[in-house]
C-alpha cells in the first residue's frame, strides 16, 4: 500500500491531477457560507489529495514534502485557529464563538465581523481536519509505526 | 424539458440497480469494484440532472464534482489494497 505504483498511467495522471483537486478544496472552503461544503468538506477534499499522493508515489517520497512533524503542526494550527477565535470572544465580553464581539478589535461592523470569524473557524477547521485525516491514514497505513 | 432531464434521471436509476446486482452478485472482487465504480458515475450523472430539475445547476456541480473525486480515489485506494494484498 505505501510503495510506489509501477503504473504510468496512474503516476502522470494522479500528479497533474493532484493540484487541481487541492484548489477544489480551497474552492469549498472559502465558500462555504454561498455554496455547498464548508470547513470540514474541504478538509476531507484536501486531506483526500495527499491520500491519492500517498497511494500513487509512495510514503517516502510523499513524506519528503509534507513530514509526520509538519502534519503534527498544522495539526495544531487548526485547533489553535478554531479555539483561538472562540476563547477571544469569550475574552470580548461575549459567549464562546460569538463573532459579533470581534468588532471590537476588527475595524468592521458587528455583522461583517461574525461573517470573517466564521470563515476564519472554517478555514482553521478545514487545517485541522486535514491534518487528522492524513496522520490516520498513514497510521493505519504503516501500522502505527 | 424538466419531463425530459426526469425521464433520463428516471432510466439511470433503473441501471444503477442493475450495476447493484452486479455488485452484489458479482463473481469475484474485480466485478464488484467495476460494478460499484459505475454507480459512482451514474450518481454524478443523476445529481446534474437532479440540478436541472431544480433549476440550481450551480449548487450540484460543486457536489457532483467531490463524488467524482472521491469515487476516483476511493476505486484507485481499493485497487491498490487489492494489489498489495495478493488477490488479483
Amino acid at each position: 500500500m505505501t510503495r510506489m505504483t509501477d503504473d504510468v498511467i496512474i503516476k502522470t495522471v494522479c500528479r497533474i491531477f493532484t493540484p487541481f483537486i487541492q484548489i477544489f478544496a480551497l474552492y469549498v472552503i472559502m465558500h462555504g457560507h454561498h455554496s455547498p461544503g464548508g470547513g470540514f468538506q474541504g478538509g476531507v477534499i484536501l486531506g483526500a489529495s495527499f491520500i491519492l499522493l500517498v497511494i500513487t508515489q509512495g510514503l517516502d517520497r510523499t513524506r519528503r514534502r509534507f513530514s509526520q512533524r509538519l502534519d503534527t503542526i498544522f495539526c495544531s494550527i487548526g485547533l489553535l485557529l478554531y479555539s483561538g477565535i472562540g476563547v477571544l470572544c469569550l475574552i470580548l465580553g461575549g459567549n464562546y464563538l460569538h463573532y459579533g464581539k470581534l468588532s471590537k478589535l476588527l475595524p468592521v461592523a458587528a455583522a461583517e465581523a461574525r461573517s470573517l470569524g466564521i470563515l476564519g473557524v472554517e478555514i482553521g477547521v478545514g487545517i485541522g481536519v486535514m491534518a487528522v485525516m492524513y496522520s490516520i491514514f498513514s497510521d493505519i497505513v504503516t501500522g502505527g509505526e | 424539458m424538466t419531463e425530459f432531464f426526469l425521464g433520463v434521471g428516471i432510466g439511470l436509476c433503473f441501471l444503477v440497480f442493475l450495476c447493484l446486482y452486479r455488485g452484489v452478485f458479482g463473481p469475484t472482487v474485480l466485478n464488484r469494484l467495476a460494478g460499484i465504480s459505475a454507480i459512482g458515475t451514474k450518481t454524478l450523472t443523476i445529481l446534474l440532472l437532479m440540478g436541472f430539475v431544480y433549476d440550481r445547476v450551480d449548487m450540484f456541480m460543486d457536489i457532483s464534482m467531490v463524488y467524482a473525486i472521491l469515487n476516483f480515489i476511493g476505486t484507485l485506494a481499493v485497487a491498490k489494497y487489492l494489489e498489495t494484498k495478493g488477490e488479483v
